[in-house]
Formats: C-alpha cells, sequence, structure tokens
C-alpha cells in the first residue's frame, strides 16, 4: 500500500500499489477558457479541445523497494523517476492497446510487462473522477531468452497486444514479442471459499480424526485480487521477428505476421499454425521487401492485408486459395519523382496499417505522411496527410540517429472521421478527415497540468519563429511518440511518450 | 562532386550500421537492414554515376594477384582455372574481381587490425564473391554445379560450425560457398583457425560461413540477410575500384542481380598509391 506523499498525490489502490498521479488531479473539470466542447464521437478534433486526464508511470523497480521506506527517501526516489533520461530501458512503453469496450488499457513495455488499467467506475461522489485509468493488473508477460541454436538472444520487448473480445467475466489479451505469442487471462477474485473441513484457517491439514462435524464451506468477500494466468504460448512458428498479430472477427482464429512470413492460428491449437502467405524468395540474395505489418478485416473474417517495406499494401482473401501469396488487391502510390533521394525507398516504408472500424478503408503510415486508402481503388491513396514534411530535408541527418527507421503507429478514432499519429519532440497530430484541420499535440509534463486544455504546438519550418513555434532544429528526436491508441467509442486517446503514459480525454462542458 | 562525398559518407555510415547491428541484442533486424542494404546501393549508384575522377584503381583490371593475397591464395588456385574460362566472354566480370583485392590488402597491412575483424572482413569478403557466382550466364553456369558441390563437401569448416545442414543445401546457393569455408580455413590460419569460441566477432562470422547463400533450408535469416548486403557491399568496392574501366557503368545495378562475378582471382589493386586513396573505404571495411 502506498502512502501519500506531500508533493504527490498517490492514490492508495487495493489493485497495485505501483500507481502514481499527477498532483491536484481532484481539480474541476472547467477549462480556464471556460467554453464548452461536446463529447462525442462525432466531433472531429478541430472543435473539441484535449485535456489531460492523467499521466501514469510505469514504474521501475527502484519505486517497488522503495515502497517501505520513509518519505523522504520516497520522495527523491520518485523526483528520480520523474526525470525520464533516468528511467531504464525497461520501463519504455512499447505498445498500447485498448480493449473493444475501452474499460481496459493495456501497455506493454521493453521489459516484457504487461501493465492492464481500468477505468474508473462513474460514481456520485467523485464525478470528476470518471475517465481516469488505474493500475488493474501487472504482470510478467515474456522473459528474455536465448535461441541456442543460433546464438541469438530473444528480446522480451512486448512488440504488440492485441485483445481478444470479451465473452464472460475474465478479459483475454494476445502478447506477443519477436518470437512467441501468449495468451493472457486476466480475471477478478474476489471472494475465496471458507469453511473447509479438512483445513483449518491457516491452511494447515486437520487429522481427520479430530473431526466431528462437517460444514459446507462458503464463499466469502475477499479484497480483490487480479490475477494473469498464461492460457496459451504459441511458439516456435516464426523465424523472423514478429511485427504484428490481428485477431479474426470470427474470434477463434489470429494471424502472426513476421518479416517474411504470416501464420494463422486457432486460439485452441498451440503446435500447429498455418502459413498464409510466404514471401521469402528462394534465394534471400533477391530478397527485395519484407512484411512490416498485417491485419485481418473487421467484419470479414477472409479478408486481411498486409504492407511491405516498399511501401505497398496487399489485400488477400483466404477463400482464393491456402497460400495467399498471389494478392487479390494491390495498393501502390506511383512514387512522385521529384522527391527521390537516398533515402526514398526509407521513407517509403510502411510502418503500420489500419482498417477503420466501418471495414471501408485502410490507413497506412510511412515515415513521413498518413495515407487513407478506399479498398475499391487501388491505384492512390484518397488522402494524405503531411506528418512532418519539415524533416524531408533532414533525412540524411535521421538516417545516422537512426531515427529515420522509427515505426511510427497510426490509429482511428471510433467514427473513422479522425485519424492520429505520433511525432518527434512527444508531439502528436490529429487529422480530421471530415473538415480537413489537423492540430499538433504535445504529450510533456513541462506543459501539461492536469485538466488543463493541451495547447496545440507548431514547428516553424523556417525564416520567422514566432513566440510560440519550435524550430524544427530544436526538436527533440529522442522524445518519440511511436505508439498511441484511442478509445473504441469515445474522445479518450492514450499517448505513450517513452515511459509515461499520457491519457487525454476532449473537455467537455 | 558533393554529391560523391555525400555519397560516400552514407555509405559509411551504412557499413556502420551493418555492422553495429551484428552485435545488438535481439539479432540482426531483416527489416532494418535490408533498408540499409537499399541506401547503400542508391549511395553506390550516385557515387558511380558522378563523373569525378580519383579513388581508383590505376592498373588494368587484369593485373596479377599481389602477393599479400598468397595467403589465402592457394584454397582458390582450384577455383582459378574455371574462373577464367568463364571470364572470357565477360571481361567486364572479371573487373568485379578486383573486389578481392582489398582483402588482402586488410590482411597485408594486418599489423594495425585486429586479427579478428581481419578475418572478419575476409569471410566478408569471400561473400562477396559468392553471390555474385550464380549469375554468370549460361556459359559459365555449367561449371559451377559440380565442382563446387564437391568442394564443400571437403572443405574444411570451422570446427564447431553447424555444417550438417549445409551438405542437404541446394546447388543453387553460390558455389564460391565452399572456396569460402576452406579459404575461411586458410584465411584463419594466420590468426589462428577460427574456432566459434564465445567472442561476439566470430559468433557473427560463423553465422556468415554456415550460410552459403540464403539457406533456404536453414532459415537462417540473419546470415542470409548478411549475405545479401555483403554481395551489395562487396559489388560496391568492386565497382568503384574498376571505375575506370569502361565496363564500369555495366556493374549491376540492383545490388542483389550481382553481375557476373568470374574474373580472374588475384585480381588486386592493392597498390600503395591506390589503398592511400582508399583509406576510408578500407577503413570501413576494416570496420565491417
Amino acid at each position: 500500500m502506498l502512502l501519500s506523499l506531500p508533493a504527490l498525490h498517490l492514490q492508495t489502490s487495493e489493485h497495485h500499489p505501483l500507481f502514481q498521479l499527477p498532483h491536484g488531479r481532484l481539480g474541476p473539470w472547467c477549462s480556464p477558457t471556460g467554453s464548452p466542447a461536446p463529447l462525442s464521437c462525432e466531433t472531429g478534433c478541430g472543435e473539441g479541445s484535449w485535456i489531460l486526464v492523467c499521466r501514469l508511470l510505469v514504474p521501475t523497480q527502484v519505486s517497488l523497494l522503495s515502497m517501505e521506506e520513509d518519505i523522504d527517501t520516497r520522495k527523491i526516489n520518485n523526483s528520480f523517476l520523474r526525470d525520464h533520461s533516468y528511467a531504464t530501458e525497461a520501463d519504455i512503453i512499447s505498445t498500447v492497446e485498448f480493449n473493444h469496450t475501452g474499460e481496459l488499457l493495456a501497455t506493454g513495455d521493453k521489459g516484457g510487462r504487461v501493465v492492464i488499467f481500468q477505468r474508473e467506475q462513474e460514481s456520485k461522489n467523485q464525478v470528476h473522477r470518471r475517465g481516469e485509468y488505474n493500475v488493474y493488473s501487472t504482470f510478467q508477460s515474456h522473459e528474455p531468452e536465448f535461441d541456442y541454436l543460433k546464438s541469438l538472444e530473444i528480446e522480451e520487448k512486448i512488440n504488440k497486444i492485441r485483445w481478444l473480445p470479451q465473452q464472460n467475466a475474465a478479459y483475454f489479451l494476445l502478447s506477443t514479442n519477436d518470437k512467441t505469442v501468449k495468451l493472457w487471462k486476466v480475471s477478478e477474485r474476489d471472494k475465496r471459499p471458507e469453511g473447509y473441513n479438512l483445513k483449518d484457517e491457516e491452511g494447515r491439514l486437520r487429522d481427520p480424526s479430530t473431526i466431528t462435524t462437517l460444514r459446507v464451506p462458503v464463499l466469502r468477500p475477499m479484497d480483490l485480487m487480479v490475477e494473469a494466468t498464461p492460457r496459451r504460448v504459441f511458439a516456435n512458428a516464426h523465424t523472423y521477428h514478429i511485427n504484428s498479430i490481428s485477431v479474426n472477427s470470427d474470434y477463434e482464429t489470429y494471424m502472426s505476421a513476421d518479416d517474411l512470413r504470416i501464420n494463422l492460428w486457432n486460439f485452441e491449437i498451440t503446435n500447429q499454425s498455418f502459413n498464409i502467405v510466404d514471401i521469402k524468395p528462394a534465394n534471400m540474395e533477391e530478397l527485395t521487401e519484407v512484411i512490416t505489418a498485417a491485419e485481418f478485416h473487421p467484419h470479414h473474417c477472409n479478408t486481411f492485408v498486409y504492407s511491405s517495406s516498399k511501401g505497398t499494401i496487399r489485400l488477400c482473401d483466404m477463400r482464393a486459395s491456402a497460400l495467399c501469396d498471389r494478392h487479390t488487391k494491390f495498393f501502390e502510390e506511383p512514387e512522385d519523382p521529384s522527391n527521390r533521394s537516398f533515402f526514398s525507398e526509407i521513407i517509403s516504408s510502411i510502418s503500420d496499417v489500419k482498417f477503420s472500424h466501418s471495414g471501408r478503408y485502410i490507413m497506412t503510415r510511412d515515415y513521413l505522411t498518413v495515407k487513407v486508402w478506399d479498398l475499391n481503388m487501388e491505384n492512390r491513396p484518397i488522402e494524405t496527410y503531411q506528418v512532418h514534411d519539415y524533416l524531408r530535408s533532414k533525412l540524411c541527418s535521421l538516417y545516422e540517429n537512426d531515427c529515420i527507421f522509427d515505426k511510427f503507429e497510426c490509429v482511428w478514432n471510433g467514427s473513422d472521421s479522425v485519424i492520429m499519429t505520433g511525432s518527434y519532440n512527444n508531439f502528436f497530430r490529429m487529422f480530421d478527415r471530415n473538415t480537413k484541420r489537423d492540430v499538433t499535440l504535445e504529450a510533456s509534463r513541462e506543459n501539461s497540468k492536469p485538466r488543463a486544455i493541451l495547447k496545440p504546438r507548431k514547428v516553424c519550418v523556417g525564416g520567422k519563429r514566432r513566440k510560440d513555434e519550435i524550430s524544427v532544429d530544436s526538436l527533440d528526436f529522442s522524445k518519440k511518440i511511436l505508439h498511441t491508441a484511442w478509445h473504441p467509442s469515445e474522445n479518450i486517446i492514450a499517448v505513450a511518450a517513452t515511459n509515461n503514459l499520457y491519457i487525454f480525454q476532449d473537455k467537455v462542458n | 562532386m558533393e554529391f560523391k562525398l555525400e555519397a560516400h559518407r552514407i555509405v559509411s555510415i551504412s557499413l556502420g550500421k551493418i555492422y553495429n547491428s551484428r552485435v545488438q541484442r535481439g539479432g540482426i533486424k531483416l527489416h532494418k537492414n535490408l533498408l540499409v542494404s537499399l541506401v547503400l546501393r542508391s549511395a553506390r549508384q550516385v557515387y558511380l554515376s558522378d563523373p569525378c575522377p580519383g579513388l581508383y584503381l590505376a592498373g588494368p583490371a587484369g593485373s596479377p594477384g599481389a602477393p599479400p593475397q598468397q595467403s589465402w591464395e592457394p584454397p582458390q588456385q582450384t577455383r582459378e582455372p574455371q574462373h577464367r574460362s568463364r571470364s572470357v566472354p565477360l571481361p567486364q566480370a572479371s573487373r568485379g574481381r578486383v573486389a578481392r583485392s582489398p582483402r588482402p590488402a586488410v590482411t597485408g597491412t594486418g599489423d594495425t587490425l585486429l586479427g579478428g575483424e581481419a578475418e572478419a572482413a575476409e569471410a566478408a569478403w569471400r561473400r562477396v564473391e559468392g553471390p555474385h557466382k550464380p549469375r554468370v550466364p549460361a556459359g559459365g553456369s555449367d561449371l559451377f554445379p559440380e565442382e563446387p558441390r564437391a568442394a564443400r563437401r571437403h572443405c574444411c569448416c570451422p570446427p564447431g560450425a553447424p555444417t550438417g545442414a549445409a551438405d542437404d543445401e541446394p546447388p543453387a546457393p553460390p558455389p564460391v560457398c565452399p572456396r569460402k569455408r576452406s579459404a575461411a580455413g586458410a584465411g584463419g590460419g594466420p590468426a589462428g583457425c577460427p574456432v566459434p569460441d564465445s567472442t561476439p566477432l566470430k559468433k557473427p562470422r560463423r553465422h556468415l560461413e554456415e550460410q552459403p547463400g540464403g539457406g533456404d533450408e536453414e532459415e537462417e535469416m540473419e546470415t542470409g540477410n548478411v549475405a545479401n548486403l555483403i554481395s551489395i557491399f562487396g559489388s560496391s568496392f568492386s565497382g568503384l575500384l574498376r571505375k575506370k574501366s569502361p565496363g564500369g557503368g555495366l556493374e549491376e545495378e540492383e545490388g542483389e542481380e550481382s553481375a557476373p562475378e568470374a574474373a580472374e582471382p588475384g585480381q588486386i589493386c592493392c597498390d600503395k598509391p591506390v589503398l592511400r586513396d582508399m583509406s576510408p573505404w578500407s577503413t570501413a571495411i576494416v570496420a565491417f
């Protein structure tokens, strides 16, 4: 259990002691400007304003040990944690995903841990706290492994988490590292049986000869305990690094994609998987492209797409053949020859592909742009949004510091009207597809007090820099937002900035 | 000229990345290395197409092997006759052979290098030859399949290297592999036979050796990728080195689809002047 600190509000939580919230989160909702904004999926990002709901730290092992220490030491440790440069690499969040109702939010980090947050229930006396997420469960999903045959270490970093739709009281999610996919069951236990005959209260076995009466054990309430158990382990099916997993709409199968192959699994069967895409050339020297992301269609269980490092997307129908090497549709935009450079191939590599909720569109993210494609038109995207085109002249430096290889993700909002993706300097961008307006926001603790409205940011490209603008050269490329998630039905977003998880909400009047 | 410098710089950076990727945690990432190899190729093309003198081989492509090469020449002797015969219809291809020269240059100046790095560089270079081999057009290809396979059978691979699978590999993979292995054995001589011990350099090297040309059966993704990279890497160097030759432009456009490389062995350009000019490149090789 946590003790409260004078400088920092710490919530006592029965679920999990590792939890911090910024100070003052119980403050009033209203914004300084006072102008209301509707809270609804249909609102574009232009009309609404975003406020910080909470910032959650994935705690390091240091803080775990410091739980019992006195306040002064804890203060030191907390300030230790505040500066993200001290955060260990294992705490860097590597994936964020809401479940299908938005009640739970799962994060995976480089240390192989999964932390699940649960939305606080609405209650009359603390109406302001609705919309905040508290730690629900933490477990170690993957451990570092060593492949002795190839003398390779297998990283424990969680590459992707995907939730299964809820079918009973327990929650199920898939988490994967480079080589192994695991199905985890997260369940609550709030009752325990008491009144055993053969065991006494402490659990010691009783001598049967001393038992004179029998009783029926009864279930009595206990402190809520959330436990996570691995139910399935899907291993040894991928030679290359797994980059995506996607649950099929039939809820019976899912696929896992690595650089060259995509496998189809049944949730019940762990010792077999079907290979449905294989782009490995007979001669590896002829390798020209790899698979970078894959996803099932949200409604058609036979359809999936996968993106390649060449900037192309292939849509495949599993009814056509067992091995879907021949695509049904092929989406590619002809390259603009005027933009050709050394790095054209790198920046055209697609880092993420997502179906819209409607299933009509797909969105792809390459290094500088986000594109929306209509499934019915293969020769070019219907919309292209520049995320940070000012980096186009800096590609060589970004190549040197490896930033050009960063894999940004992109997300749709619940109504497919707004798309969001991350950038550098802890900036993230939202594009309203209807109004064509866009906004740049920053996820940083310096600039965000809880409940304060996020101020739109602007990057100044050249010439005179205005007061609030940031010049391209002062962008911090070590602060990148690769992973974001959008609540399936409400305007709540989760933004992962290194080891911090920011939750923002569209302001409500 | 500035394009050339820029391309040069980019190639150096790319080589550094490839080198670092071999020791990073989690294994070589295929995607990133593929992208780096594409950049390498683009930079190389720019480098070649920029008409600017300097940094290139002075002597003709057909000059015989230099003394430093003798150390690892013997294992390749068996290959030479075939190479020569094949090189006849493909004069340009022969120039590709000069790619080998930096290796002896590297080992020749071995006192300045770490032994392990030299071996790795050598192994890397041998890989260069490998992928090119199968591309020799019809005339040469018939000669390939048998000998190399036979050679592979009796080549001495470093002890402990998982070579069992190698025997099962199809002939399609570069027949140079056996020469590579034996050369690896011989080249490793000066520095000791490359025992697969636990040093980081040795491990990636073992990967290189056990992965002749893609190893479809073996699923050695890291090494297949590296072979791919090295083929580009090597072709880039060979292209640069034979820049003066009129066939320079014919050097493979696609790094992966390398031009026939059945040139005479022992092509060198390790003359001192070239070495001096080449120093940034050789530095890069060493780094690799």
